[in-house]
């Protein structure tokens, strides 16, 4: 049972405050070392459909373009099949950034949560425009900013100041629609094979988020969530009684850490449980990572997964 | 105490108030930033637990100070029992301290698990506390025989360090002796307040007796009533012989009380070798033995159950040897009873069960090596003495031997040349007198039953020359002077002379409790002169002829202790202070030796004092002490404790809080 502070409840939000970047600044100089260690050269594209290359063969559904209906298939085998081909296309990349408070917080790790988002953030821009792709950002929280899809050095450079610029700020727990206002520019301007991926702590977020973020892979768009916590918030390694003081919306616990450690430890995997089967089923998946992990690493899971279809990272 | 104190003692009760708070005090725990708080679980407050623990000195400081202030609050008005001496005009004063350490102070003080002795020894040294500049103090101990522990001091330390070396004995009680010892001490002293303070149980053996009183200028003081207690009785085991076959012991109990009930056990160390009912009744009696018993020194019997005073309910068992005898030269015919059987002075002798054999001899040897086996001669009216028989008693008595000689008739009546010469000088005479009995004021000798000599029913007494009494002890006289009991010293020896004989057609003497009395001082002087193998406690071994003894005490348990030794009359001595076995070591070679109990010592019912002694305006055992200053010391102390105790608490909590922010790094 969950023992709340009555006086709490009228807590005034944290203001905006300035990010602890640690170990991860500068942002420029260490995304680029993140993407050269990840990927170099141009990546090849995961969508089948029209193109120059033949990519196989499928069963014909009512509505596919007759232009590829295989007819020796048709001929040999009596059955209708169209013929894929795989081509190189722009897909864009839309990143989603969480800079609300509770990104802002920093444990055992060697920065920010919000920090380390930052890091993965500009170097998949990174990779992203090394390779041609536009790159899309939008910031939920924070100063709530966000940037057109964009292609180019230019585009990478942009990215890197906004994200630079952003302090914490904004309590998502307090309006759940702050989250699908700030998602809706996702909706409007990522065009069909964008991919989007989301980096937050998916902690403080308001009930049915998961649904609203795995919503993001619709209309032929496919979205990764990558859960960035701090070292504490994965293991919980406190021992003195506390009051535990939730950044965002009014929780207030005090517990005794060495009782309520694995009653917290299963909570938190219930909630990764939800996200990853909300972004299972919509063709994403689900990268965990804590701040004191190789950023490299982080990812090269999420490009695997990105690579491999769907299915947990 | 005082409504005031009372009240003042009362607040005391706010100290309950830290414990309330204390236990009221709901202390948050810290708060920690934690943005996963959401999924957290509340617990039981431990950390409250924790925070009594921090606590607990703080509180036990105010619960202190809060008490420390209860008792300022009531300090003025609190008193302190404690000796005092209420001075004459402020004057210096002049004390003898008399000490008891007699075997009755070995008892506990009434309602605490003090002995008498030390209670009575604290009181001693709160007086000599309350010395001053000019006051004078010197120390008697009132077990028999009484003895200066210290002459007139002026030196505090002197007397405190006199007082701490004082040890209680097994001795008999002398209040009378000990009380003439003081006043004399006191005579040579300047002071116009003079002082015998009495620190005793008043058991003297002698509950009967005039109440203990001084004349004079001295005044007596009896500042602790307390010690004087009715209510204890006690049993002991007076000695025990190792014969074939049996063990033959005496006990005894204070008037009134029995050992029925007790049981009698003859142990080897701890191993118990025989054991039976003791008899309800106090006396001598015999324990069989069911198998041969060798004479250790390990040997004791014990008289086992709870009585007043535990260290006399044993006594150290030695082998039966042969005593020295008390003969009775008697005129069976002159001293004839009409109811029969032995001379009065003989049957008296039996009467004490003193142990010595008696042996009634109907005439004096003429020849000293015949008179050797006796260590005392009891002459009851002898017709004079011939040469030869002067001159072996002569003989005798230069070596040590103690004769008791009663004149009467028959001795007045002593042919020319068959008297007394060269034991008593001169003539003894017998005439008429019109004092009906002695003086008990001049009478100390015999101790409370003094009284019982005023009126012995006397026509006629015996009169001695003053050459008899040169150099002689008038230990009780008639009113005119004329001695009734003198005791002369004789080279080694002791001749005891009363001036009225042993028979009761002269005098009632031989019916008074005086002449028991006379008759056990005489034992006594015989068994200590005559070199006898066991003596009264308080009482010396004595060694004639022999030049150099050493002697050691064999306590029950513990190692043995070491006696001095002494030279008196030409004779080596040893002071027997406790019960017990002693082993000597003398010329002759090695010889165990026995002190025991005087049975008079277990009289524990104290002895009537004047009602001057208990005059409050000598002083008194309630004086007002103001202990405010103190108390408020350490009150300003406990506040200084408790400002520190906040200071390191407040320093910690900083610490803490410190490193908490430095984990947090979100800012409000």
């Amino acid at each position: 049972m969950t023992r709340r502070v009555a006086e709490t409840s009228r807590r005034r939000p944290f203001a905006p405050y300035e990010a602890d970047w640690g170990a991860f600044a500068p942002l420029r100089l260490r995304a680029r070392q993140v993407a050269e260690g990840v990927y170099a050269g141009q990546h090849r594209s995961a969508r089948r459909g029209p193109g120059v290359e033949f990519g196989g063969q499928r069963p014909y559904v009512a509505g596919d373009d007759l232009r590829f209906l295989d007819r020796r298939a048709l001929l040999r085998h009596d059955r209708l099949m169209v013929r894929q081909f795989e081509t190189e296309t722009d897909r864009s990349l839309w990143l989603v950034v969480d800079a609300s408070l509770s990104m802002g917080w920093r444990g055992s790790g060697p920065g920010s949560k919000l920090g380390f988002a930052c890091l993965l953030a500009a170097a998949l821009a990174r990779i992203a425009t090394s390779g041609g792709d536009p790159v899309g950002l939008v910031l939920v929280g924070g100063s709530g900013r966000s940037l057109p899809a964009a292609a180019g050095r230019e585009a990478f450079e942009r990215i890197v100041w906004t994200l630079e610029a952003e302090r914490p700020g904004g309590d998502l727990a307090r309006d759940p629609k702050d989250l699908e206002r700030a998602l809706g520019t996702i909706h409007e301007r990522a065009r069909r094979g964008s991919i989007v991926v989301v980096l937050s702590d998916l902690l403080d977020l308001p009930e049915g988020s998961a649904r609203v973020i795995a919503g993001l892979a619709t209309r032929g768009r496919r979205a990764w969530a990558v859960q960035t916590l701090d070292p504490d918030e994965a293991s919980f390694p406190y021992r003195q009684q506390a009051r535990f003081r939730a950044l965002e919306g009014d929780a207030l616990v005090e517990t005794d850490p060495e009782a309520a450690r694995d009653a917290y430890l299963a909570a938190l995997a219930a909630l990764q449980a939800r996200y990853e089967e909300e972004l299972v089923a919509r063709g994403g998946a689900l990268v965990r990572a804590v701040t004191s992990d190789d950023p490299v690493a982080v990812l090269r899971r999420l490009l695997r997964s990105v690579g491999g279809g769907p299915g947990p990272a | 105490m005082s409504f005031l104190t009372t009240l003042a003692l009362l607040t005391s009760l706010f100290v309950a108030a830290p414990v309330a708070a204390h236990l009221l005090r709901r202390r948050r725990a810290g708060e920690q930033l934690f943005p996963g708080a959401s999924l957290l679980s509340a617990t039981p407050p431990r950390a409250r637990r924790r925070s009594a623990l921090e606590d607990r000195a703080l509180f036990g400081v105010r619960a202190l100070a809060v008490l420390a202030l209860a008792l300022l609050g009531a300090t003025p008005f609190i008193s302190c029992a404690r000796l005092e001496l209420l001075r004459k005009d402020g004057a210096s004063v002049a004390m003898v301290l008399v000490v008891d350490d007699s075997l009755s102070m070995r008892a506990l003080h009434t309602g605490s698990r003090e002995t008498r002795f030390e209670r009575a020894r604290s009181a001693a040294l709160e007086l000599a506390a309350a010395m001053q500049p000019g006051d004078s103090i010197a120390l008697v101990l009132a077990g028999d025989p009484p003895r200066v522990a210290l002459a007139a001091s002026s030196d505090r330390a002197a007397v405190g360090s006199a007082l701490e070396a004082l040890e209680p004995s097994d001795r008999a009680t002398d209040l009378d002796g000990a009380l003439r010892v003081a006043s004399e001490l006191l005579e040579a002293l300047p002071h116009r307040d003079r002082r015998v303070v009495l620190l005793s149980d008043l058991a003297d053996g002698a509950e009967g007796a005039p109440a203990l009183e001084l004349g004079g200028a001295v005044e007596l003081w009896a500042p602790v009533p307390e010690l004087a207690s009715r209510s204890e009785v006690d049993c002991a085991v007076l000695h025990a012989e190792l014969r074939e076959g049996r063990v033959d012991l005496l006990t005894a109990c204070s008037p009134g009380a029995e050992h029925g009930g007790r049981r009698l056990v003859l142990r080897e160390g701890e191993t118990i070798l025989a054991e039976a009912p003791a008899g309800s009744r106090p006396g001598p009696s015999s324990l069989r033995l069911s198998k041969p018993v060798a004479s250790t020194t390990e040997l004791w019997l014990e008289l086992e159950g709870d009585d007043a005073i535990d260290e006399n309910d044993a006594a150290a068992v030695v082998e039966s040897g042969t005593e020295p005898a008390i003969a009775i030269v008697s005129d069976a015919a002159a001293n004839r009873v009409e109811t029969g059987g032995a001379p009065v002075v003989e049957q008296a002798l039996a009467a004490l069960m003193l142990g010595e054999r008696l042996r009634p001899l109907a005439s004096l040897p003429d020849h000293a090596e015949e008179l050797a086996p006796y260590a005392g001669i009891v002459f009851d009216d002898p017709p004079g003495f011939t040469p030869e028989e002067r001159r072996a008693l002569g003989s005798w008595l230069e070596k040590g031997g103690t004769a008791l000689l009663g004149l009467g008739r028959r001795a007045a009546a002593a042919p020319l040349g068959a008297g007394f010469e060269g034991i008593l000088p001169g003539v003894v005479r017998r005439a008429a007198t019109e004092h009906r009995g002695a003086e008990p004021a001049r009478c100390a000798f015999f101790g409370p039953s003094a009284a019982g000599l005023a009126d012995l029913g006397l026509e006629q007494r015996g009169t001695l020359e003053h050459a008899a009494l040169e150099g002689a002890d008038v230990l009780c006289a008639f009113p005119d002077g004329e001695p009734l009991l003198v005791r002369r010293h004789l080279g080694r020896g002791t001749l005891f002379v009363v001036t009225l004989p042993f028979g009761v057609d002269d005098s009632d003497l031989p019916l008074r409790p005086a002449f028991l009395a006379l008759l056990e001082r005489f034992a006594e002087a015989a068994r200590a002169g005559g070199g006898a193998r066991r003596v009264d406690v308080g009482q010396s071994f004595s060694f004639p002829g022999h030049a150099k003894v050493e002697a050691s005490l064999l306590p029950r348990r513990g190692a043995p202790i070491p006696m001095a030794s002494n030279e008196r009359d030409g004779v080596v001595r040893v002071a027997a202070p406790r019960a017990g076995r002693y082993r000597v070591t003398t010329s002759d070679g090695e010889e165990l030796r026995v002190a025991s109990v005087a049975a008079r010592e277990l009289d524990l019912r104290p002895r009537a004092l004047a009602p001057s002694a208990r005059n409050p305006e000598l002083g008194g055992a309630s004086t007002r002490v103001d202990a405010s200053p103190y108390v408020a010391m350490l009150l300003l102390g406990l506040v200084a404790l408790e400002s520190a105790l906040r200071l390191v608490a407040s320093r910690t909590a900083a610490r803490a809080s410190a490193q908490h922010r430095g984990a947090s790094s979100a800012a409000s």
